[in-house]
């Protein structure tokens, strides 16, 4: 008999509204999401936010302490660093080039990866087996090593070490998109609409493609914080970022030769990319367990 | 023993493609090839006639490429630019001390990190799985050139608790047999063992804490995931209605599954643990490869990269696939990788 209830209307929630109501109900992962909406704001409108040409150099304001001291100002929220810059305005400025280039390469190294991924997936035999294997002993190799041996054939530069980031989170993002794809085909959706006579292509844009989405999503946070942290450790080794530009990493490779006199300006540049790092994983870790209790209600 | 045989044939593929294309290396680093594959600056035209007969370089590039396979079987790595020594010498006393720090990260993440794992997988939702999920979130999510920083300017300069660089104090003369510190001094036998291994436990202190804190933050999530998910399985509700005990049902059934799919996890650990253990090197001058191929690089030195990057991913890459290998030996019905999420 069916069942049918008087008093609850009738409502279905899209998957994408059940995922949102499930991602709001952990408040953690909302305030994470939050800090990544500033991080965000500060990295699309750096100009406007920003007090400071964040490369001005002001002798007559050589390291002032952040406002919160007894020596600081109000015009310099943050303080000044060895030159004279206002570290506020080179932070926001930071989080513009940290951020911006590590969304951008996770978005280069997704696509190319997907498609590659794709065709792995869908290839058997040898072929696929060989071409698996030689991924997985790729993935192993650490993403700084390929950024040394980039900087070393390309010279530094944060475009070159925007590719040997991207160049090693590809790899991932094959296994995870092969070892879906692999799964998805054997699925019973799949044979029904190949037995309807979809091609390749069909079969993945119309049946695979959207239930891939969630998994890149979630792939794509987590690429996300290894990118961040990836961008900001080449900045730092000095592989990156060239000095004048003000990338998180290289702030704070700046901020080290005078970190026994002005401790902030290892502290705050350093704070930044653990905070928009720590509010990746947040969010990620909230879509992830969000998108597991939608699937398991 | 199929299993074996196959993942033979891919280990020894995989070199053979990394061993290309450190080959290829040669030709794509600025400067000349024969300097960037030999090291040596030739002194005049007639030198370098003679090196280029000595390196096959006038034949065709796969002769090149077999000639350039069997000296490097042979150990003749070629010379590093700057200090002019021998690159294998270099590499094998940089080598090990690096991989004696990534090995105390991994043994403290995997001490810490398997027992608190399992208590927050079993204790799921509850106040002390958030407490342990939250701080263990913020772990994973340092940046570790930072929280080394922080570690010195905290520990080495506030405190004065640790020593700020190195492996050992110079007033101790270390003879090196095998490259580990904590073995070499145990092996010494003009020194005085007790003190020699304090300080050497000082200096080891910091480095290994920083990279601790990260593999044992992921370790702790991974073995949670891990647990929770072995915990859903109808096994698991069956054990339970056998009557096992708790401790029963643990040890037997929970344990042994959830640990299954984190050993493959643990072999992508590894790539990033050794990543961070080459940026934690150069902040605390810890002579190991990390701060070795940094150093090569400041100071373009081609020849020491291109066999340091071949000694590293070698590394890496047998480690990662003894790791698969051990996990396929265990659970042989295992036929695709079946790894856990973070």
């Amino acid at each position: 008999m069916p069942q049918f209830s008087l008093y609850e209307e009738e409502y279905h929630p899209s998957p994408l509204q059940r995922t949102w109501r499930e991602f709001t109900s952990s408040h953690i992962a909302v305030l994470g999401l939050f800090v990544l909406a500033i991080f965000l704001i500060f990295a699309l409108f750096a100009p406007l936010i920003a007090p400071f040409n964040p490369v001005e150099q002001n002798i007559d304001s050589l390291l002032i302490p952040p406002s919160w001291e007894t020596n600081g100002t109000i015009a310099h929220l943050f303080g000044t660093d060895a030159l004279g810059r206002d570290v506020f305005s080179r932070i926001i400025y930071g989080c513009r080039v940290t951020f911006g280039s590590s969304i951008l390469l996770v978005i280069i190294a997704m696509l190319i990866g997907v498609s590659i991924g794709t065709f792995a997936g869908m290839m058997s035999g040898v072929r696929s087996s060989v071409m698996n294997h030689l991924l997985d002993a790729l993935m192993a190799i650490p993403t700084l090593l390929i950024a040394i041996i980039i900087v070393a054939i390309l010279g530094t530069g944060l475009v070159n070490s925007m590719w040997a980031i991207t160049l090693a989170l590809i790899p991932q993002f094959i296994h995870y998109t092969r070892s879906f794809v692999r799964s998805e085909m054997k699925k019973e959706y799949v044979l029904a609409s190949k037995l309807d006579g979809a091609n390749a292509w069909q079969l993945f844009r119309h049946s695979i493609l959207p239930n891939m989405i969630e998994m890149l999503v979630v792939q794509g946070s987590l690429a996300l914080s290894i990118a961040v942290i990836d961008v900001s450790a080449l900045g730092f080794l000095n592989l990156g970022a060239q000095p004048p530009l003000p990338e998180l990493g290289a702030i704070l490779a700046d901020g080290l030769d005078v970190a026994y006199l002005a401790p902030w300006n290892v502290g705050l540049p350093g704070l930044s990319i653990f905070l928009m790092v720590l509010a990746i994983n947040i969010v990620g870790d909230g879509l992830r367990s969000a998108l597991r209790k939608r699937v398991s209600h | 023993m199929r299993i074996l045989g196959r993942f033979g044939i891919l280990f020894s593929l995989t070199l053979l493609v990394l061993a290309i294309f450190s080959f290829a290396l040669a030709y794509l680093f600025p400067g000349d090839v024969l300097t960037n594959l030999t090291g040596i600056i030739p002194q005049n035209d007639a030198h370098r006639e003679l090196l280029i007969q000595k390196h096959r370089l006038d034949e065709a590039y796969f002769f090149q490429f077999v000639h350039y396979l069997s000296e490097m079987l042979q150990g003749n790595w070629g010379y590093s630019f700057v200090s002019g020594l021998s690159l294998k010498e270099e590499i094998g006393l940089a080598l090990p001390a690096t991989i004696e720090l990534a090995f105390y990260a991994m043994f403290i993440a995997i001490v810490i990190g398997l027992p608190v794992g399992c208590y927050a997988g079993l204790k799921s939702y509850t106040a002390a799985d958030y407490s342990i999920n939250s701080v263990s979130m913020v772990g994973y999510s340092f940046p570790v050139f930072w929280l080394a920083l922080l570690f010195i300017l905290l520990f080495s300069l506030e405190l004065n608790i640790a020593p700020l660089s190195g492996r050992i104090s110079l007033l101790f003369d270390v003879p090196d047999k095998t490259g580990f510190i904590l073995i070499d001094i145990l092996l010494a036998d003009n020194i005085d063992t007790s003190l020699a291994l304090r300080d050497a436990f000082h200096h080891l202190l910091l480095p290994t804490l920083a990279l601790s804190v990260i593999s044992t933050a992921s370790m702790i999530r991974m073995t949670r995931r891990s647990v929770i998910d072995v915990l859903n399985r109808p096994y698991i509700t069956a054990a339970r209605s056998r009557g096992l005990s708790r401790w029963q049902t643990f040890s037997r059934h929970i344990l042994r599954n959830a640990l299954l799919p984190v050993l493959p996890l643990l072999a992508i650990q590894i790539t990033s643990l050794i990543t961070n253990a080459m940026i934690v090197e150069t902040l605390f001058s810890w002579p190991g490869i990390g701060s070795w191929l940094i150093q090569a690089i400041y100071q373009r030195d081609y020849p020491a990269l291109r066999v340091g990057m071949l000694a590293v991913a070698t590394v890496v890459i047998m480690l990662t696939i003894t790791i698969d290998l051990f996990n396929r030996l265990i659970d042989p019905s295992r036929d695709k990788y079946e790894r856990a999420t973070v």
